[in-house]
Protein backbone atom coordinates (compact mmCIF):
# COMPACT_ATOMS: atom_id res chain seq x y z
CA UNK A 1 0.00 0.00 0.00
CA UNK A 2 1.90 2.96 -0.94
CA UNK A 3 0.15 5.45 1.93
CA UNK A 4 2.04 2.66 4.45
CA UNK A 5 5.37 2.85 2.21
CA UNK A 6 5.13 6.41 2.55
CA UNK A 7 4.73 6.92 6.60
CA UNK A 8 7.00 3.74 6.97
CA UNK A 9 9.75 6.04 5.17
CA UNK A 10 9.30 8.91 7.48
CA UNK A 11 9.25 6.99 10.47
CA UNK A 12 12.03 4.88 9.74
CA UNK A 13 14.39 8.21 8.80
CA UNK A 14 12.83 11.23 9.04
CA UNK A 15 11.32 10.52 13.13
CA UNK A 16 14.18 9.62 14.65
CA UNK A 17 16.15 12.35 12.70
CA UNK A 18 13.80 15.44 13.86
CA UNK A 19 13.38 13.73 17.13
CA UNK A 20 16.84 13.65 17.98
CA UNK A 21 17.35 17.17 16.50
CA UNK A 22 14.11 18.29 19.20
CA UNK A 23 15.66 16.74 21.70
CA UNK A 24 19.17 17.83 21.66
CA UNK A 25 17.95 21.35 21.14
CA UNK A 26 16.14 21.44 24.47
CA UNK A 27 18.85 20.09 26.05
CA UNK A 28 21.74 22.15 24.81
CA UNK A 29 21.35 24.88 27.61
CA UNK A 30 21.89 22.48 30.13
CA UNK A 31 24.61 20.74 28.15
CA UNK A 32 26.27 24.67 27.68
CA UNK A 33 26.03 25.47 30.92
CA UNK A 34 28.04 21.77 32.53
CA UNK A 35 30.49 22.83 29.18
CA UNK A 36 31.31 26.40 30.58
CA UNK A 37 31.31 24.99 33.91
CA UNK A 38 34.76 23.56 33.39
CA UNK A 39 36.11 26.56 32.06
CA UNK A 40 38.02 29.36 33.93
CA UNK A 41 36.33 32.35 34.45
CA UNK A 42 38.44 34.05 31.74
CA UNK A 43 38.10 31.73 29.21
CA UNK A 44 34.18 31.02 29.82
CA UNK A 45 33.85 34.66 27.65
CA UNK A 46 36.61 34.21 25.34
CA UNK A 47 35.25 33.56 22.02
CA UNK A 48 38.25 31.36 20.78
CA UNK A 49 37.49 29.31 23.94
CA UNK A 50 34.04 28.59 22.89
CA UNK A 51 34.47 24.66 21.88
CA UNK A 52 38.38 24.03 22.24
CA UNK A 53 39.96 24.52 26.16
CA UNK A 54 41.44 23.11 28.95
CA UNK A 55 39.38 21.94 31.11
CA UNK A 56 39.17 22.72 34.76
CA UNK A 57 37.64 21.52 38.01
CA UNK A 58 38.82 24.72 39.83
CA UNK A 59 34.97 25.91 39.75
CA UNK A 60 33.74 23.22 41.35
CA UNK A 61 36.73 22.67 44.09
CA UNK A 62 36.26 26.48 44.91
CA UNK A 63 32.32 26.28 45.07
CA UNK A 64 32.67 26.05 48.94
CA UNK A 65 34.70 29.09 49.00
CA UNK A 66 33.41 31.09 46.51
CA UNK A 67 29.49 30.29 47.20
CA UNK A 68 29.29 28.45 50.55
CA UNK A 69 27.34 25.75 48.21
CA UNK A 70 26.99 23.15 50.42
CA UNK A 71 25.16 25.11 53.00
CA UNK A 72 22.76 26.35 50.61
CA UNK A 73 22.35 22.99 49.63
CA UNK A 74 21.71 21.42 52.99
CA UNK A 75 18.85 23.56 53.34
CA UNK A 76 17.72 22.95 50.33
CA UNK A 77 17.54 19.25 50.53
CA UNK A 78 15.83 19.50 53.98
CA UNK A 79 13.19 21.91 53.59
CA UNK A 80 12.23 19.62 50.10
CA UNK A 81 12.38 16.53 52.16
CA UNK A 82 9.84 17.80 54.95
CA UNK A 83 7.93 19.70 52.81
CA UNK A 84 7.13 16.83 50.40
CA UNK A 85 6.55 14.00 53.23
CA UNK A 86 4.43 16.89 54.73
CA UNK A 87 2.10 17.71 51.94
CA UNK A 88 1.65 14.02 51.57
CA UNK A 89 0.60 13.21 54.92
CA UNK A 90 -2.33 16.37 54.99
CA UNK A 91 -2.88 15.33 51.49
CA UNK A 92 -3.45 11.87 51.34
CA UNK A 93 -5.97 11.86 53.75
CA UNK A 94 -7.75 14.63 52.31
CA UNK A 95 -7.91 13.10 48.66
CA UNK A 96 -8.81 9.42 49.98
CA UNK A 97 -11.87 11.13 51.79
CA UNK A 98 -12.73 13.59 48.63
CA UNK A 99 -12.55 10.19 46.32
CA UNK A 100 -14.50 7.41 48.39
CA UNK A 101 -16.83 9.87 50.68
CA UNK A 102 -17.42 12.47 48.23
CA UNK A 103 -19.95 15.04 49.07
CA UNK A 104 -21.62 17.55 47.03
CA UNK A 105 -19.44 20.13 48.48
CA UNK A 106 -16.30 17.99 47.21
CA UNK A 107 -15.65 19.58 43.58
CA UNK A 108 -16.53 23.39 44.86
CA UNK A 109 -13.54 22.63 47.47
CA UNK A 110 -11.03 21.02 45.06
CA UNK A 111 -11.76 24.19 42.92
CA UNK A 112 -11.79 26.04 46.10
CA UNK A 113 -8.11 24.32 47.05
CA UNK A 114 -6.80 25.41 43.23
CA UNK A 115 -8.08 28.67 43.40
CA UNK A 116 -5.62 29.41 46.37
CA UNK A 117 -2.65 28.70 44.50
CA UNK A 118 -3.35 31.64 42.01
CA UNK A 119 -3.30 34.46 45.10
CA UNK A 120 -0.33 36.24 43.60
CA UNK A 121 2.35 35.59 46.03
CA UNK A 122 3.73 38.99 45.86
CA UNK A 123 0.38 40.81 46.92
CA UNK A 124 0.60 38.95 50.56
CA UNK A 125 4.29 39.43 50.50
CA UNK A 126 4.32 42.18 53.13
CA UNK A 127 1.92 40.29 55.40
CA UNK A 128 3.88 37.33 55.51
CA UNK A 129 6.98 38.99 56.00
CA UNK A 130 5.46 41.18 58.96
CA UNK A 131 3.67 38.08 60.67
CA UNK A 132 6.65 35.76 60.59
CA UNK A 133 9.14 38.20 62.03
CA UNK A 134 6.85 39.26 64.60
CA UNK A 135 6.29 35.53 65.58
CA UNK A 136 10.46 34.60 65.09
CA UNK A 137 9.80 32.10 62.40
CA UNK A 138 11.15 34.17 60.10
CA UNK A 139 14.32 32.64 58.27
CA UNK A 140 13.37 28.88 59.75
CA UNK A 141 13.63 25.59 58.15
CA UNK A 142 10.49 25.07 59.90
CA UNK A 143 8.85 28.30 57.83
CA UNK A 144 10.02 27.28 54.94
CA UNK A 145 8.70 23.75 55.08
CA UNK A 146 5.39 25.34 56.20
CA UNK A 147 5.45 27.42 53.04
CA UNK A 148 6.54 25.10 50.71
CA UNK A 149 4.03 22.59 51.66
CA UNK A 150 0.96 24.86 52.01
CA UNK A 151 1.61 26.18 47.86
CA UNK A 152 2.03 22.69 47.33
CA UNK A 153 -1.03 21.05 48.82
CA UNK A 154 -3.48 21.99 46.23
CA UNK A 155 -1.83 20.35 43.37
CA UNK A 156 -0.78 17.45 45.25
CA UNK A 157 -4.55 16.79 46.50
CA UNK A 158 -5.59 17.09 42.71
CA UNK A 159 -3.25 14.59 41.88
CA UNK A 160 -3.57 12.06 44.46
CA UNK A 161 -7.25 12.49 44.31
CA UNK A 162 -7.59 11.90 40.06
CA UNK A 163 -5.06 8.58 40.87
CA UNK A 164 -7.49 7.75 43.96
CA UNK A 165 -10.93 7.85 41.83
CA UNK A 166 -9.50 5.65 39.03
CA UNK A 167 -9.35 2.27 42.22
CA UNK A 168 -12.80 0.93 42.11
CA UNK A 169 -14.70 1.46 45.24
CA UNK A 170 -15.91 -2.50 46.04
CA UNK A 171 -11.68 -2.90 47.13
CA UNK A 172 -11.88 -0.16 49.82
CA UNK A 173 -15.63 -1.21 51.20
CA UNK A 174 -14.55 -5.14 51.14
CA UNK A 175 -11.88 -3.67 53.69
CA UNK A 176 -14.71 -2.16 55.48
CA UNK A 177 -16.52 -4.92 55.58
CA UNK A 178 -13.42 -6.88 57.41
CA UNK A 179 -13.48 -4.55 59.96
CA UNK A 180 -10.41 -2.34 58.93
CA UNK A 181 -10.64 1.12 60.23
CA UNK A 182 -10.10 4.15 58.22
CA UNK A 183 -5.99 5.03 58.85
CA UNK A 184 -5.82 1.07 58.09
CA UNK A 185 -7.65 1.46 54.61
CA UNK A 186 -5.29 4.29 53.55
CA UNK A 187 -1.87 2.66 54.95
CA UNK A 188 -3.19 -1.13 54.18
CA UNK A 189 -5.14 -0.86 50.93
CA UNK A 190 -4.68 2.43 49.44
CA UNK A 191 -1.34 3.40 49.67
CA UNK A 192 -0.23 0.08 48.15
CA UNK A 193 -2.63 0.29 45.14
CA UNK A 194 -1.97 3.90 44.37
CA UNK A 195 1.94 3.60 44.84
CA UNK A 196 2.74 4.33 41.40
CA UNK A 197 0.27 7.67 41.50
CA UNK A 198 1.76 8.82 45.02
CA UNK A 199 5.56 8.05 43.55
CA UNK A 200 4.69 10.55 41.05
CA UNK A 201 3.10 13.53 42.95
CA UNK A 202 5.86 12.94 45.60
CA UNK A 203 8.40 13.21 42.95
CA UNK A 204 6.53 16.50 40.98
CA UNK A 205 5.96 18.21 44.81
CA UNK A 206 10.20 17.48 45.32
CA UNK A 207 10.96 19.47 42.29
CA UNK A 208 8.66 22.06 43.06
CA UNK A 209 9.68 22.58 46.36
CA UNK A 210 13.28 22.35 45.18
CA UNK A 211 12.82 24.90 42.37
CA UNK A 212 10.72 27.32 44.60
CA UNK A 213 12.09 30.96 43.94
CA UNK A 214 9.50 33.34 45.79
CA UNK A 215 9.20 32.26 49.06
CA UNK A 216 12.61 30.62 49.56
CA UNK A 217 14.34 34.15 48.68
CA UNK A 218 12.23 36.68 50.43
CA UNK A 219 11.74 34.49 53.92
CA UNK A 220 15.31 33.85 54.00
CA UNK A 221 17.98 35.60 55.04
CA UNK A 222 20.98 32.98 56.02
CA UNK A 223 20.05 30.00 58.03
CA UNK A 224 17.15 28.31 55.77
CA UNK A 225 18.58 30.13 52.60
CA UNK A 226 17.91 27.26 50.02
CA UNK A 227 19.59 27.02 46.21
CA UNK A 228 17.73 29.71 44.77
CA UNK A 229 18.69 32.59 46.93
CA UNK A 230 22.02 31.21 46.47
CA UNK A 231 21.63 31.50 42.52
CA UNK A 232 19.40 34.80 43.19
CA UNK A 233 21.88 36.54 45.03
CA UNK A 234 24.41 35.71 42.84
CA UNK A 235 23.42 36.38 39.60
CA UNK A 236 26.81 37.80 37.29
CA UNK A 237 26.90 40.77 36.38
CA UNK A 238 27.69 40.74 32.84
CA UNK A 239 30.42 38.35 31.87
CA UNK A 240 31.99 38.26 34.95
CA UNK A 241 32.38 34.73 36.85
CA UNK A 242 30.58 32.58 34.16
CA UNK A 243 32.54 29.89 34.75
CA UNK A 244 32.55 29.87 38.49
CA UNK A 245 28.84 30.65 37.90
CA UNK A 246 28.06 27.94 35.66
CA UNK A 247 29.47 25.35 38.56
CA UNK A 248 27.27 26.53 41.13
CA UNK A 249 24.60 26.27 38.69
CA UNK A 250 25.16 23.16 37.40
CA UNK A 251 25.54 21.70 41.24
CA UNK A 252 22.39 23.53 42.09
CA UNK A 253 19.79 21.96 39.69
CA UNK A 254 22.43 18.47 39.34
CA UNK A 255 20.92 16.49 41.99
CA UNK A 256 17.25 16.96 40.68
CA UNK A 257 17.99 16.72 37.03
CA UNK A 258 19.88 13.15 37.98
CA UNK A 259 16.62 12.19 40.05
CA UNK A 260 14.53 12.96 36.81
CA UNK A 261 15.74 11.13 34.82
CA UNK A 262 15.53 8.00 36.80
CA UNK A 263 12.22 8.65 37.31
CA UNK A 264 10.99 9.68 34.20
CA UNK A 265 9.10 6.01 33.61
CA UNK A 266 6.70 7.47 36.80
CA UNK A 267 6.21 10.82 35.24
CA UNK A 268 5.41 9.88 31.65
CA UNK A 269 2.68 7.19 33.31
CA UNK A 270 1.83 9.67 36.46
CA UNK A 271 1.03 13.04 35.93
CA UNK A 272 -2.20 12.61 34.06
CA UNK A 273 -4.28 14.96 36.58
CA UNK A 274 -7.03 13.09 35.43
CA UNK A 275 -6.39 13.85 31.60
CA UNK A 276 -6.68 10.38 30.97
CA UNK A 277 -9.21 7.88 30.94
CA UNK B 1 -20.49 3.09 62.74
CA UNK B 2 -18.58 6.03 64.34
CA UNK B 3 -16.13 5.42 62.43
CA UNK B 4 -17.65 6.02 58.92
CA UNK B 5 -17.08 9.70 60.09
CA UNK B 6 -13.82 9.68 60.18
CA UNK B 7 -13.09 9.83 56.42
CA UNK B 8 -15.04 13.43 55.86
CA UNK B 9 -12.69 14.86 58.98
CA UNK B 10 -9.88 13.65 57.24
CA UNK B 11 -10.35 16.24 54.59
CA UNK B 12 -10.29 19.00 57.26
CA UNK B 13 -6.36 19.48 58.17
CA UNK B 14 -5.95 20.30 54.71
CA UNK B 15 -8.70 22.33 54.46
CA UNK B 16 -7.64 24.47 57.64
CA UNK B 17 -4.38 25.16 56.24
CA UNK B 18 -5.06 26.38 53.30
CA UNK B 19 -7.75 28.26 54.69
CA UNK B 20 -5.23 30.38 57.49
CA UNK B 21 -2.70 30.58 54.83
CA UNK B 22 -5.19 32.29 52.85
CA UNK B 23 -7.51 34.45 54.63
CA UNK B 24 -5.09 36.10 57.28
CA UNK B 25 -2.47 37.58 54.42
CA UNK B 26 -5.42 38.39 52.25
CA UNK B 27 -6.81 39.94 55.43
CA UNK B 28 -3.64 41.97 56.16
CA UNK B 29 -3.36 42.76 52.76
CA UNK B 30 -7.01 44.29 52.47
CA UNK B 31 -6.38 46.34 55.81
CA UNK B 32 -3.37 47.75 54.30
CA UNK B 33 -4.74 48.63 51.54
CA UNK B 34 -7.34 50.90 52.67
CA UNK B 35 -4.81 53.04 55.23
CA UNK B 36 -1.50 54.76 54.30
CA UNK B 37 1.43 52.76 55.41
CA UNK B 38 5.13 53.32 54.08
CA UNK B 39 8.14 52.07 55.58
CA UNK B 40 9.90 55.14 55.43
CA UNK B 41 8.90 58.51 56.14
CA UNK B 42 10.74 61.58 57.14
CA UNK B 43 7.63 63.83 56.51
CA UNK B 44 5.35 61.80 58.17
CA UNK B 45 6.69 58.92 60.51
CA UNK B 46 3.10 58.15 62.17
CA UNK B 47 2.87 56.94 58.32
CA UNK B 48 5.30 53.99 59.50
CA UNK B 49 3.47 52.04 61.75
CA UNK B 50 0.06 50.05 60.08
CA UNK B 51 -2.66 52.43 62.32
CA UNK B 52 -6.48 52.56 61.54
CA UNK B 53 -6.27 56.38 61.87
CA UNK B 54 -4.06 56.36 58.90
CA UNK B 55 -7.32 55.30 57.04
CA UNK B 56 -6.98 56.51 53.68
CA UNK B 57 -10.43 54.70 51.67
CA UNK B 58 -10.07 54.14 48.10
CA UNK B 59 -6.80 56.30 47.64
CA UNK B 60 -4.51 53.78 47.57
CA UNK B 61 -6.62 52.01 44.49
CA UNK B 62 -6.43 55.36 43.10
CA UNK B 63 -2.97 56.09 42.88
CA UNK B 64 -2.15 52.73 41.43
CA UNK B 65 -4.85 53.29 38.88
CA UNK B 66 -3.33 56.65 38.17
CA UNK B 67 0.19 55.20 38.33
CA UNK B 68 1.37 54.85 34.65
CA UNK B 69 2.81 51.71 35.63
CA UNK B 70 -0.25 49.81 36.32
CA UNK B 71 -1.89 49.28 32.84
CA UNK B 72 1.30 48.18 31.01
CA UNK B 73 1.87 45.54 34.18
CA UNK B 74 -1.60 44.00 33.55
CA UNK B 75 -1.00 44.25 29.93
CA UNK B 76 2.68 42.58 29.90
CA UNK B 77 1.23 40.40 32.71
CA UNK B 78 -1.25 38.83 30.26
CA UNK B 79 1.17 39.07 27.21
CA UNK B 80 3.79 37.00 28.99
CA UNK B 81 1.01 34.31 30.26
CA UNK B 82 -0.80 34.10 26.76
CA UNK B 83 2.94 34.10 24.51
CA UNK B 84 4.01 31.01 27.06
CA UNK B 85 0.31 29.33 26.79
CA UNK B 86 0.36 29.19 23.08
CA UNK B 87 4.01 28.53 22.67
CA UNK B 88 4.49 25.64 24.99
CA UNK B 89 0.93 24.14 23.68
CA UNK B 90 1.64 24.21 20.42
CA UNK B 91 5.42 22.54 20.51
CA UNK B 92 4.50 20.06 22.87
CA UNK B 93 1.85 18.53 21.22
CA UNK B 94 3.95 18.90 18.02
CA UNK B 95 7.14 17.38 19.81
CA UNK B 96 4.49 14.29 21.74
CA UNK B 97 2.83 13.42 18.23
CA UNK B 98 6.79 13.57 17.07
CA UNK B 99 8.26 10.90 19.89
CA UNK B 100 5.29 8.73 20.45
CA UNK B 101 6.30 6.32 17.62
CA UNK B 102 9.35 4.23 18.49
CA UNK B 103 12.25 5.08 16.86
CA UNK B 104 16.11 4.18 17.93
CA UNK B 105 17.65 6.39 21.21
CA UNK B 106 13.74 7.30 22.01
CA UNK B 107 14.46 6.84 25.49
CA UNK B 108 17.45 8.87 25.50
CA UNK B 109 15.85 11.66 23.35
CA UNK B 110 12.81 11.50 26.00
CA UNK B 111 15.48 12.08 28.92
CA UNK B 112 17.13 15.14 26.91
CA UNK B 113 13.49 16.72 26.27
CA UNK B 114 12.18 16.37 29.60
CA UNK B 115 15.23 17.97 31.30
CA UNK B 116 14.54 21.43 31.16
CA UNK B 117 11.52 21.06 32.95
CA UNK B 118 13.88 20.45 36.25
CA UNK B 119 16.32 23.69 36.03
CA UNK B 120 15.28 26.10 38.69
CA UNK B 121 13.49 29.37 37.71
CA UNK B 122 16.70 31.18 38.86
CA UNK B 123 19.47 29.05 37.23
CA UNK B 124 17.11 29.38 34.21
CA UNK B 125 17.31 32.46 33.86
CA UNK B 126 20.50 33.50 34.90
CA UNK B 127 21.80 30.65 32.53
CA UNK B 128 19.66 32.17 29.30
CA UNK B 129 20.16 36.09 30.02
CA UNK B 130 24.36 35.59 30.86
CA UNK B 131 25.68 32.64 28.42
CA UNK B 132 23.25 32.80 25.62
CA UNK B 133 21.31 35.63 25.00
CA UNK B 134 23.84 37.94 25.93
CA UNK B 135 24.37 40.59 22.98
CA UNK B 136 28.32 40.29 23.32
CA UNK B 137 29.55 37.56 25.88
CA UNK B 138 26.65 35.02 25.11
CA UNK B 139 25.91 32.85 21.87
CA UNK B 140 24.26 34.98 20.57
CA UNK B 141 26.56 37.76 20.72
CA UNK B 142 29.45 35.61 19.91
CA UNK B 143 27.73 33.59 16.93
CA UNK B 144 26.80 36.98 15.26
CA UNK B 145 30.26 38.37 16.05
CA UNK B 146 32.20 35.28 14.24
CA UNK B 147 29.47 35.98 10.75
CA UNK B 148 30.46 39.52 10.79
CA UNK B 149 34.11 38.66 10.83
CA UNK B 150 33.42 36.06 7.85
CA UNK B 151 31.66 38.28 6.38
CA UNK B 152 34.34 40.55 6.83
CA UNK B 153 36.85 38.42 5.46
CA UNK B 154 34.73 37.25 2.34
CA UNK B 155 34.41 41.07 1.48
CA UNK B 156 38.53 41.17 1.09
CA UNK B 157 38.44 38.17 -1.66
CA UNK B 158 39.19 39.00 -5.34
CA UNK B 159 36.17 38.10 -7.55
CA UNK B 160 32.98 37.64 -4.41
CA UNK B 161 33.89 41.15 -2.47
CA UNK B 162 31.15 42.87 -4.42
CA UNK B 163 28.79 40.52 -3.77
CA UNK B 164 29.05 40.30 0.24
CA UNK B 165 30.01 44.00 0.80
CA UNK B 166 26.25 44.40 -0.33
CA UNK B 167 25.56 42.31 2.68
CA UNK B 168 24.74 43.82 5.81
CA UNK B 169 26.65 43.95 8.72
CA UNK B 170 24.36 42.19 11.71
CA UNK B 171 23.67 43.61 14.45
CA UNK B 172 23.01 41.16 18.12
CA UNK B 173 19.70 41.83 19.70
CA UNK B 174 20.16 42.74 23.38
CA UNK B 175 17.18 41.07 25.75
CA UNK B 176 17.87 43.76 28.48
CA UNK B 177 15.40 46.37 27.09
CA UNK B 178 11.85 46.58 28.14
CA UNK B 179 10.32 45.09 25.04
CA UNK B 180 12.99 42.64 24.48
CA UNK B 181 13.53 41.50 27.89
CA UNK B 182 9.79 40.67 27.92
CA UNK B 183 11.13 38.29 25.16
CA UNK B 184 13.71 36.60 27.17
CA UNK B 185 11.07 35.61 29.86
CA UNK B 186 8.95 34.02 26.88
CA UNK B 187 11.50 32.07 25.58
CA UNK B 188 13.21 30.82 28.71
CA UNK B 189 9.67 29.80 30.48
CA UNK B 190 8.59 28.39 27.37
CA UNK B 191 11.85 26.14 26.77
CA UNK B 192 11.31 24.99 30.57
CA UNK B 193 7.47 24.29 30.42
CA UNK B 194 7.31 22.84 27.22
CA UNK B 195 8.75 19.46 28.44
CA UNK B 196 6.23 19.60 30.97
CA UNK B 197 3.16 19.82 27.87
CA UNK B 198 5.34 16.90 26.23
CA UNK B 199 5.03 14.43 29.50
CA UNK B 200 1.14 15.42 29.80
CA UNK B 201 0.46 15.08 25.96
CA UNK B 202 2.76 11.61 25.73
CA UNK B 203 1.39 10.13 28.68
CA UNK B 204 -2.11 10.98 26.90
CA UNK B 205 -1.20 10.02 23.22
CA UNK B 206 -0.24 6.73 24.82
CA UNK B 207 -4.03 5.92 26.05
CA UNK B 208 -5.10 6.60 22.60
CA UNK B 209 -6.99 4.29 20.56
CA UNK B 210 -5.14 2.27 18.24
CA UNK B 211 -7.80 0.41 16.65
CA UNK B 212 -9.39 3.27 15.65
CA UNK B 213 -6.13 4.62 13.85
CA UNK B 214 -5.50 1.71 12.49
CA UNK B 215 -9.34 1.79 10.80
CA UNK B 216 -8.76 5.30 9.56
CA UNK B 217 -5.22 4.25 8.12
CA UNK B 218 -7.01 1.19 6.29
CA UNK B 219 -9.37 4.01 4.51
CA UNK B 220 -6.99 5.74 3.28
CA UNK B 221 -6.96 8.94 5.86
CA UNK B 222 -4.31 10.79 5.57
CA UNK B 223 -2.02 11.74 8.28
CA UNK B 224 -3.16 15.08 8.65
CA UNK B 225 -6.63 13.92 8.82
CA UNK B 226 -5.29 11.12 11.37
CA UNK B 227 -4.03 14.28 13.86
CA UNK B 228 -6.70 16.60 13.23
CA UNK B 229 -9.55 14.53 13.73
CA UNK B 230 -7.96 11.80 16.11
CA UNK B 231 -5.47 12.61 17.65
CA UNK B 232 -6.60 16.09 18.47
CA UNK B 233 -9.75 15.93 20.27
CA UNK B 234 -8.27 13.13 22.33
CA UNK B 235 -5.82 15.89 23.47
CA UNK B 236 -8.44 18.48 24.30
CA UNK B 237 -8.60 17.24 27.79
CA UNK B 238 -4.91 17.40 28.80
CA UNK B 239 -4.39 20.78 26.65
CA UNK B 240 -6.86 22.38 29.14
CA UNK B 241 -5.12 21.05 32.17
CA UNK B 242 -1.41 21.89 30.70
CA UNK B 243 -3.05 25.24 30.22
CA UNK B 244 -4.96 25.44 33.51
CA UNK B 245 -1.37 24.35 35.68
CA UNK B 246 0.71 26.66 33.32
CA UNK B 247 -1.40 29.81 34.24
CA UNK B 248 -1.61 29.13 37.97
CA UNK B 249 2.27 28.84 37.72
CA UNK B 250 2.96 31.76 35.36
CA UNK B 251 0.79 34.43 36.53
CA UNK B 252 2.87 34.75 39.58
CA UNK B 253 5.68 34.49 37.81
CA UNK B 254 8.68 36.30 39.12
CA UNK B 255 12.49 35.38 39.59
CA UNK B 256 12.84 35.59 36.10
CA UNK B 257 11.48 39.11 35.57
CA UNK B 258 13.67 40.25 38.26
CA UNK B 259 16.87 38.26 36.97
CA UNK B 260 16.09 39.51 33.53
CA UNK B 261 14.83 42.86 34.02
CA UNK B 262 16.75 44.38 36.66
CA UNK B 263 14.18 47.38 36.91
CA UNK B 264 14.43 48.21 32.89
CA UNK B 265 10.63 48.88 32.90
CA UNK B 266 9.21 45.11 31.82
CA UNK B 267 7.33 44.24 34.50
CA UNK B 268 3.99 42.15 35.34
CA UNK B 269 1.76 42.36 38.39
CA UNK B 270 3.97 40.70 40.95
CA UNK B 271 6.62 42.79 39.48
CA UNK B 272 5.02 45.79 40.20
CA UNK B 273 3.75 44.97 43.76
CA UNK B 274 6.97 44.28 44.53
CA UNK B 275 8.53 47.64 43.57
CA UNK B 276 5.60 49.67 45.49
CA UNK B 277 6.33 47.43 48.42
CA UNK B 278 10.00 48.93 48.80
CA UNK B 279 8.59 51.78 50.15
CA UNK B 280 4.61 52.39 49.65
CA UNK B 281 2.67 49.16 51.60
CA UNK B 282 -0.58 51.12 51.08
CA UNK B 283 -0.22 51.35 47.44
CA UNK B 284 1.54 47.45 47.04
CA UNK B 285 -1.30 45.97 48.95
CA UNK B 286 -3.76 47.67 46.81
CA UNK B 287 -2.11 46.24 43.41
CA UNK B 288 -2.08 43.10 45.38
CA UNK B 289 -6.11 43.10 45.70
CA UNK B 290 -5.92 44.46 42.10
CA UNK B 291 -3.87 41.04 41.42
CA UNK B 292 -6.20 38.70 43.47
CA UNK B 293 -8.89 40.27 41.58
CA UNK B 294 -7.13 39.92 38.39
CA UNK B 295 -6.59 36.07 38.87
CA UNK B 296 -10.06 35.09 40.65
CA UNK B 297 -11.00 36.26 36.92
CA UNK B 298 -8.93 34.33 35.05
CA UNK B 299 -9.26 31.23 38.09
CA UNK B 300 -13.21 31.64 37.17
CA UNK B 301 -12.81 30.59 33.33
CA UNK B 302 -10.04 27.88 33.71
CA UNK B 303 -11.68 25.94 36.41
CA UNK B 304 -15.42 26.10 34.89
CA UNK B 305 -13.47 24.54 31.67
CA UNK B 306 -11.80 21.84 33.73
CA UNK B 307 -13.90 21.41 36.19
CA UNK B 308 -16.79 19.33 34.44
CA UNK B 309 -13.79 16.72 33.23
CA UNK B 310 -12.89 16.60 36.72
CA UNK B 311 -15.48 14.69 38.43
CA UNK B 312 -16.65 12.38 35.64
Amino acid sequence: MPIVAKTSRFSKYGRPTVAWVVGLMFFFPIFWMVLTSFKTDADAVKPEHLIWFTPTLENYLNMTENYDYWRFAKNSVITAVFATAFTLVVGIPCAYAMAFNPSKATKDVLMWMLSTKMLPAAAVLYPMTFLTKSAGLFDTHFLIILVLSLINLPIAIWMLFTYFKEIPKDIIEAGQMDGVSTMGEIKEILIPLAWGGIAATALLVFIFCWNEAYWTVRLTTTDAATLSKLIEGNRAPEGLFFGRLSAVSAAAVGPIVVLGWFCQKQLVQGLTFGAVK
Amino acid sequence: MSDRKLPRLLQTPAVLLLLVWMLIPLGMTLYFSFIRYVLNSLRRPEWTTPNLSNWRGFGNYEFVLKSKDFLFAIQNSLFIVCSILILTVILGVLIAVLINKTFPGQGIVRVLLISPFFVMPAVNAVLWINMILDPVLGLQGIAIGSINELLESLRNVPLVDWFFSLWPKLEPISFRATQTSAYAVIIMVTWQWTPFAVLIFMTSLQSEDQQQKEAAVLDGASAWSQFRFLTLPHLARPIAIVVMIQAIFHLSLYAEIEIVSRGNGNKNLPYLIGEFANNNIGAASATGIFAVILANIVAFFLLRMIGKTLME
